[in-house]
């Protein structure tokens, strides 16, 4: 067993792991701190598939800034156990058997997954590099790119327009 | 292109004429002027003429269907902006921001008109929802409001993040975003793309609300304020409607025998669920709402159908119901009970509000020689023509029945219960302008492919 199939099994189950413990876990806080770890397990798997761009920004921005505010709002509205809403029994039937449904269709498709067996493309694939992924994102993708800029711009508008105080 | 790049400039201009005027009729007039240039240039392109040389490497395609329906989405806007516009300003003090938002939204859905790649369906229908979500939260001291815009949000991400899961699998099966690739042999379903699929017509169900997805439209039509919802029901709805179609025609059209079935159910309960609660609302608002589902069930037909006929009847749909649903929206804005008493006597005190209010209410019902009959009509006749779902005809028929119920309350309430007078400030231009739509509606109604012809040749 070389380093990196080691690696990669350590990251994998390390990620459904705390994936699991987040849904567990009665606490919410506690939820978030595991969901962290699931993102820095993902963030492992990026960077094994020679994606150090995405692992990086996958830490900066979902394990650091989302979540240090979902830990905020969480704080500030005080959730425990005692204010958790009390669900009906045939609800959560009902929300185990669509969930247990969709992941037979889930697993059902990945289990015949074109690339069954190769694990990850290691050391090969440069395409996650910081310099050709701009390259990319600027010659076939600059469409995309630039339309995005109007769905943030909105976003920014509605804030303001929520926000603003006066009415 | 002209549409998408004039379209997001506009929605800029909009929110610097808030800043440098205060006068709500200076920003109205400037939206005015803008949709009218849209409309403008969107008819150029369609005459060939680019004003804009952009290469969109294949991202992007403006075939003649997706520039028609940019013409009727930015000419119901205009006929949106030119009756409702004034009821804007009461809403709140952001008028100009109000309006920005609105050209975000239209250009999205000249993105959903257009699209080539699932990444720009994405952007697409994600231009159109977040703008949404704010205005329907405009209304910040109505608590109704607040709750609406908050669960229109939460249940919106989460079916946006089903789409990104959807195209993710279709990713993974086809090694491709664009529509060309991902439809070559498709005939050979494999689970992962049929996971792929189910999943992102699950999310557009949702963004149409087709039935089991359609629980978020009544209290978000219903919270929001009215003048936007008079927006979301019919240019946004028909917005998401052509993105469905595009989808599924470009992408999985060689599927259609193994989703058809899927789609028809889905289809029979959007038309059985919304007309049957409609029947019960004892708000019309929530009425409009309920039958706003109804109308997409009718719509829906043409997914299941997926042929020419049902193509050029889904556009000619778009067209009647957007013409018949700002009407009556316009119509109920000026009213201060949005019950079906708030209706009573109507005929007598505002004989012309009420004429074309029946109007649009049998074209939305579907009665002959109105603009919704001959829609309805085209959706039928494209699902008989295909053959395989004569059942759902059946169910069609006998919910445009249904439906009748319903319409004829609010009529039957204009015309023979009394009630007392109500103020409305209507103006002599915002009834010429009702006469000239209901007459339209009729025209269209008694000569469809004369009108569509003339259409498609002028522009």
């Amino acid at each position: 067993m070389s380093v990196t199939v080691f690696l990669f099994y350590f990251l994998s189950v390390l990620a459904i792991g705390s994936a699991l413990m987040v849904v567990i876990s009665r606490n919410p806080i506690h939820s978030i701190l595991w969901l962290i770890g699931t993102f820095f397990a993902i963030s492992g798997h990026y960077i094994l598939m020679n994606a150090q761009f995405l692992g990086i920004v996958n830490i900066i921005v979902y394990a650091g800034a989302i979540m240090v505010l979902f830990l905020f709002v969480v704080m500030l509205m005080n959730l425990n156990t005692e204010t958790e809403p009390k669900k009906n029994k045939w609800l959560k039937l009902a929300g185990v058997v669509s969930g247990g449904c969709l992941l037979l269709v889930l697993v059902a498709a990945l289990k015949t997954a074109e690339k069954h067996g190769q694990l990850v493309q290691l050391k090969e694939g440069d395409i996650g590099l910081v310099g050709n992924l701009g390259k990319v994102l600027f010659t076939d993708y600059v469409v995309p790119f630039e339309i995005s800029s109007i769905l943030f711009l909105s976003a920014m508008v509605g804030t303001v327009v929520i926000g603003k105080k006066g009415d | 292109m002209n549409a998408i790049i004039i379209s997001a400039i506009w929605g800029v201009v909009m929110m610097f004429s808030g800043v440098f005027s205060k006068s709500n009729a200076v920003v109205r007039i400037m939206a005015l002027t803008g949709i009218a240039l849209l409309l403008f240039v969107n008819v150029l392109e369609w005459n060939g003429v680019q004003l804009f040389h952009v290469n969109v490497r294949n991202m992007l395609s403006f075939d003649s269907f997706g520039l028609f329906f940019n013409t009727i989405a930015f000419g119901s806007t205009a006929l949106y902006f030119l009756l409702s516009g004034r009821d804007m300003e009461k809403v709140g003090l952001h008028v100009a921001e109000y309006y920005a938002l609105i050209f975000f939204i239209l250009c999205g859905i000249s993105i959903a008109s257009s699209f080539n790649t699932l990444l720009m369906l994405f952007l697409g229908i994600e231009i159109i929802s977040i703008p949404l979500y704010i205005i329907t939260g405009t209304d910040k001291r109505n608590l109704k409001s607040n709750e609406a815009s908050l669960k229109y949000f939460l249940m919106g991400a989460f079916s946006t993040g089903l789409m990104l899961m959807g195209i993710t699998l279709i990713y993974g099966a086809k090694g491709s975003f664009n529509m060309d690739d991902i439809s070559l042999g498709t005939y050979a379903m494999t689970p992962m793309l049929g996971a792929g699929l189910l999943l992102l017509l699950f999310s557009m169900a949702f963004k149409v609300s087709a039935a089991p997805f359609h629980f978020w439209t009544p209290d978000v039509y219903d919270g929001a304020p009215t003048v936007f919802t008079s927006f979301m029901a019919t240019i946004v709805k028909a917005g998401a409607f052509i993105a469905f179609l595009r989808l599924f025609e470009g992408s999985f059209e060689g599927m259609h025998p193994q989703w058809q079935t899927l789609v028809a159910i889905i289809t029979a309960a959007t038309l059985f669920i919304g007309n049957i609660t409609a029947v019960f609302q004892q708000s019309v608002k929530r009425m409009l709402a309920y039958s706003s589902i109804a109308q997409a069930g009718f719509m829906m037909l043409a997914l299941v159908a997926m042929n020419g006929m049902a193509k050029e009847g889904l556009v000619y749909y778009t067209l009647a119901y957007s013409l018949a649903t700002i009407g009556v929206f316009a119509i109920l804005i000026k009213m201060k009970d949005y019950t079906f008493e708030g209706f009573n006597g109507l005929a007598k005190h505002q004989p012309v509000l009420a004429a074309t209010n029946t109007i649009f209410l049998l074209s939305l019902a579907g009665i002959p020689a109105t603009a919704g009959f001959m829609a309805k009509f085209y959706m039928l006749s494209a699902a008989v023509s295909n053959g395989h779902v004569m059942w759902l005809v059946i169910l069609g028929v006998l919910c445009a029945a249904i439906s009748v119920y319903y319409y004829f309350r609010v009529i039957q309430a204009m015309y023979f219960k009394d009630g007392d007078t109500q103020q409305m400030d209507t103006t002599p231009g915002f009834k010429g302008l009702l006469v000239l739509m209901a007459a339209f509606v009729v025209l269209i109604g008694i000569f469809p492919q004369w009108i569509i012809d003339k259409l498609y040749n002028i522009f």
